[in-house]
C-alpha cells in the first residue's frame, strides 16, 4: 500500500517536473518573445512617425498585422496630441510658435481610426506627439496556466504590453 | 530506504528551492527589464526636451538673447514633462506625479547654465510696498506675502508652495586670488573667457578668444592665410518678394541682409531697415586680430602666464587646488597652443566647468529632499558623460525615486546637441564643394581638391527653416541648400578622426585650412555675446 502511494506520488511529481515545468516555462519564453517583438514594433512605427510625420491606414494596419503574428490579440491604443498654436497668437510674443509652450488638443484611438478610414491618412507637424500603447487582450498560453495554477489574473491584467513615445519632428507632407 | 522515497525527498527539497530561485531570478530580471525600459524613456524624454529646445531656437531671430533663452527652456522642459508623461502613462504615473521624481533638468550652454527644479515658494516679507486699502482708502505698507498671502485668497502662487522653475544663470566661472589679485575668470565652451575683478590694483574687465600663432594685424593663423572677404550669402524669406538670397554679415548673433540698395535685419519675419554698413574689415580677420590682441593682454598686461589651479579658490576663499590642479593655466607652450584640446587653460577650462556644474547640480539635487522617504542624490557621471557635457550644449535629466520592484530607480540621461546657435565648435564648420555638397572638415576627400572647395559655412544655415507668411502659411525654406555628402556626413566612412581640428587644418594646409580657418573665425566672431560692445561694432562696420 505504502509502495503504490509513494509511486503515485512519483508519478505525480514525475508528470509536473516533466510536462507542466517545461510547458510553464515555454509559455513564459514565449511572452518574452512577444514582449520583445510588440516592444520593437511599437517603438519603430512611433519612431517612423516621429520622422516622417505621418500615420497612414497601411502603416497603422502592418503595425497591427505585427504584434498579432505573436499569436495574441491586443488592445492598441493611439493618442495623437496636436499642438494647438492658437493660445501663443493670442498673446502679445512675437513667436508663437514655441514647442512646449502651447497647449495640446487630443485624439483618442476611435477618432484616429475614423480618421483614417475617411482620410486613409493623418498628418502631423512638427512639435505634435504621438502615443503608441499595446497590450494584449487575449489570454496567452503563459496567463492560462498560471490562472490554472494559481487563478491570480483579474479582468484587466496582461502580460504584455509595450507603450512609446514620440515627438513629430518632421511636418506630414500628406502624399 | 527505497529509491522512489529518496527521490520524493530529492523532489520535495528540490522543488520548493527551484521555485523560490525561479521567482526570485524572475523578479530580478523584471526589474532590470523595467530600469531599462525606464532609461529608454527618459532618454526619449530628453531627446524630446532636445529637439524641442533646437527646433524653437533655429526657427527664432532672438534665440540668443537671454529672456528669450529662458523661454525657450521653459518650452523645452514642458516638451521633456510632457514626452516623458505621455511615455509613463502605462505605468501609470502622470506629469504631475511625475514631476515630483524629477530632481533636477541641467541645460548647459555656451558660458554656463540653467538648473530647472523644483523649489519652495517664499514670499518677500521684508520689503514694505505701498497699496491702497479698497475699503478705507488709505495708503498701508504691505509686503508680498501679506498681499498675496493675506489679501488674495487666490493668487496664483502661494507662500510654501511647491513650484517648478528655471533658476538663475550660473557661470563656469572661478576666481583666482594671487597676492593682491582678486579676479574671476569666466570660462566657456571654447576658448573665449572673460575676466573681472582687480589685477595689479587696478579695476579690469576684459574679455576675448585666446589663440597662439597668429599673424601680425590677424591676416594669418597658423601659417594659414585667412580670407579677408565678406562674402556670404544666404536665402531668407521675404514677406514682400518671397523667397530671396541676398548678401549678408552677422554682427552680435544678427544677420544683415543687402538688396544692393539698402541694409536690413528680419526678427520673425518682419523687415526691418538698418543703418548702412560700411565694413573696414572682415569678420574672420577680426577674429584673429582681436585674439590675438586679448591673449597677448593676458600674458603680458595683467601677467597671468604664472597662475595657476593653486591660486583657485571658491567662494568662501578655501583653495580648489585639489580640484583645478597646479599648473600654469596661460603659459606659453613652444609645442601646444593655448586653444589646443590638450592645453594647460583647456585643462583648467574643463576642470572648472565640472566643478561648477558638480557642485550646484549636487546642491539643487539635495535641496529637492522635502522630507520623503526617498533620499535624492546625484548620481556618479561617467568620464565619457563628462565628455559630451562640456563640450557641447547639453540636457541632463534626472530621474529617482520610482519603484521598480527589486529596488529605487535612479537614472538619468545626457543628450547633447551641435546644431545651434548658442556655441561655433571645431566641428560646426562643414565645406561647400562647387558640386553642391557640404562635407564634415576632416572628410579625406576634400583632401588635395583645393579647386573643388567653395567655402566654409556654419553647420546650422543648412537646417531647414520656415516662416509664416501673411495668410498664415508655414513657409520653409534653407538658407543654404546644399546636399550632404554620403560618404562623410550620411556614412561617415570618408572621415578621418581627429581630436585637435586647428592641428589637423594645419597640416593639410592649403583652400581647405584657408576657408575653414576663415569659417571659424567669422562665426565665432558674428556671434551674439553679452559683453559685445556695440560703439567698437559701430567704428568697425557702420558707416559714419
Amino acid at each position: 500500500m505504502g509502495d503504490t502511494l509513494i509511486t503515485i506520488i512519483v508519478i505525480g511529481l514525475v508528470a509536473v517536473l516533466m510536462f507542466v515545468v517545461p510547458l510553464m516555462t515555454m509559455a513564459d519564453r514565449t511572452d518574452d518573445m512577444s514582449q520583445l517583438t510588440v516592444d520593437t514594433e511599437t517603438k519603430e512605427v512611433a519612431e517612423d512617425i516621429r520622422t516622417t510625420g505621418k500615420l497612414t491606414m497601411d502603416k497603422y494596419s502592418k503595425y497591427v498585422e505585427a504584434i498579432s503574428s505573436t499569436g495574441n490579440a491586443y488592445d492598441v491604443e493611439i493618442e495623437v496630441k496636436v499642438l494647438d498654436e492658437n493660445p501663443g497668437k493670442k498673446t502679445t510674443q512675437a513667436e508663437s510658435r514655441k514647442i512646449g509652450e502651447n497647449v495640446y488638443s487630443v485624439m483618442y484611438t476611435s477618432q484616429v481610426l475614423d480618421y483614417l478610414e475617411k482620410n486613409k491618412v493623418l498628418t502631423l507637424k512638427e512639435g505634435d506627439i504621438i502615443v503608441l500603447r499595446a497590450k494584449n487582450k487575449s489570454t496567452t498560453p503563459s496567463q492560462q496556466i498560471k490562472n490554472f495554477l494559481y487563478s491570480v489574473a483579474g479582468n484587466d491584467t496582461y502580460s504584455i504590453a509595450a507603450e512609446h513615445a514620440a515627438m513629430i519632428t518632421a511636418n506630414g507632407t500628406g502624399k | 530506504m527505497k529509491l522512489q522515497n529518496l527521490g520524493v525527498i530529492f523532489i520535495i527539497i528540490i522543488l520548493p528551492i527551484s521555485i523560490v530561485l525561479n521567482v526570485y531570478i524572475g523578479n530580478q530580471a523584471k526589474t532590470l527589464s523595467l530600469q531599462t525600459s525606464y532609461d529608454a524613456k527618459l532618454n526619449n524624454a530628453t531627446y524630446d526636451a532636445l529637439k524641442a529646445f533646437q527646433l524653437n531656437t533655429i526657427n527664432s531671430d532672438t534665440s540668443d538673447l537671454a529672456n528669450s533663452k529662458l523661454r525657450d527652456i521653459e518650452a523645452s522642459a514642458n516638451t521633456f514633462f510632457n514626452s516623458i508623461a505621455s511615455n509613463f502613462n502605462m505605468a501609470g504615473y502622470n506629469q504631475d506625479i511625475l514631476k515630483e521624481y524629477v530632481p533636477a533638468l541641467v541645460y548647459t550652454m555656451y558660458d554656463g547654465y540653467y538648473i530647472y527644479s523644483p523649489y519652495t515658494n517664499t514670499l518677500d516679507d521684508t520689503n514694505l510696498n505701498k497699496v491702497m486699502n479698497q475699503e478705507t482708502g488709505m495708503v498701508e505698507e504691505k509686503s508680498d506675502a501679506q498681499i498675496l498671502s493675506q489679501d488674495n485668497e487666490n493668487a496664483t502662487y502661494k507662500e510654501g508652495d511647491k513650484l517648478s522653475g528655471v533658476k538663475p544663470y550660473i557661470y563656469y566661472s572661478c576666481r583666482y586670488i594671487r597676492g593682491a589679485d582678486d579676479f574671476v575668470i569666466t570660462y566657456s565652451l571654447d576658448n573665449y573667457i572673460t575676466i573681472q575683478g582687480v589685477i595689479d590694483n587696478q579695476w579690469r574687465f576684459d574679455y576675448g578668444y585666446l589663440l597662439d600663432d597668429v599673424g601680425t594685424e590677424g591676416t594669418t593663423y597658423r601659417g594659414i592665410t585667412i580670407d579677408s572677404g565678406n562674402q556670404t550669402r544666404e536665402w531668407v524669406y521675404d514677406a514682400e518678394k518671397g523667397k530671396q538670397e541676398y548678401p549678408y554679415i552677422k554682427l552680435n548673433g544678427v544677420k544683415y541682409y543687402n538688396d544692393g540698395n539698402a541694409w536690413f535685419s528680419f526678427l520673425n519675419g518682419e523687415k526691418y531697415p538698418q543703418d548702412q554698413f560700411e565694413p573696414k574689415t572682415s569678420a574672420a580677420i577680426q577674429y584673429y586680430k582681436e585674439a590675438k590682441e586679448f591673449t597677448d593682454r593676458v600674458r603680458n598686461t595683467y601677467h597671468l602666464t604664472d597662475l595657476t589651479g593653486k591660486n583657485a579658490v571658491d567662494e568662501n576663499g578655501v583653495s580648489l587646488e585639489d580640484k583645478l590642479g597646479d599648473y600654469e593655466i596661460f603659459a606659453e607652450d613652444a609645442k601646444i597652443n593655448i586653444e589646443d584640446p590638450n592645453s594647460n587653460f583647456n585643462q583648467q577650462r574643463l576642470a572648472v566647468i565640472r566643478y561648477s556644474i558638480e557642485k550646484n547640480l549636487s546642491i539643487a539635487i539635495a535641496n529637492y529632499n522635502n522630507g520623503g522617504t526617498y533620499h535624492f542624490q546625484m548620481p556618479v557621471l561617467k568620464e565619457d558623460e563628462w565628455d559630451k557635457i562640456m563640450n557641447n550644449i547639453s540636457i541632463i535629466s534626472f530621474l529617482q525615486g520610482l519603484n521598480i520592484g527589486g529596488k529605487i530607480y535612479n537614472g538619468h540621461s545626457i543628450i547633447t546637441n551641435n546644431k545651434n546657435q548658442e556655441v561655433v565648435n571645431e566641428e560646426s564648420i562643414y565645406i561647400l564643394t562647387t558640386d553642391g555638397k557640404y562635407h564634415r572638415p576632416n572628410d579625406t576627400q576634400l583632401i588635395g581638391k583645393d579647386s573643388d572647395i567653395v567655402t566654409g559655412i556654419l553647420n546650422i544655415d543648412f537646417e531647414r527653416k520656415s516662416h509664416i507668411d501673411s495668410n498664415g502659411e508655414t513657409q520653409y525654406f534653407f538658407p543654404k541648400y546644399a546636399e550632404g555628402c554620403y560618404t562623410c556626413m550620411i556614412n561617415q566612412t570618408t572621415v578621418e578622426a581627429t581630436d585637435n581640428f586647428y592641428q589637423y587644418m594645419k597640416d593639410k594646409g592649403g583652400r581647405l585650412a584657408e576657408v575653414y580657418f576663415t569659417a571659424l573665425g567669422r562665426e565665432r566672431y558674428g556671434m551674439y555675446k553679452t559683453n559685445n560692445n556695440p560703439d567698437t561694432l559701430k567704428e568697425q562696420w557702420y558707416k559714419k
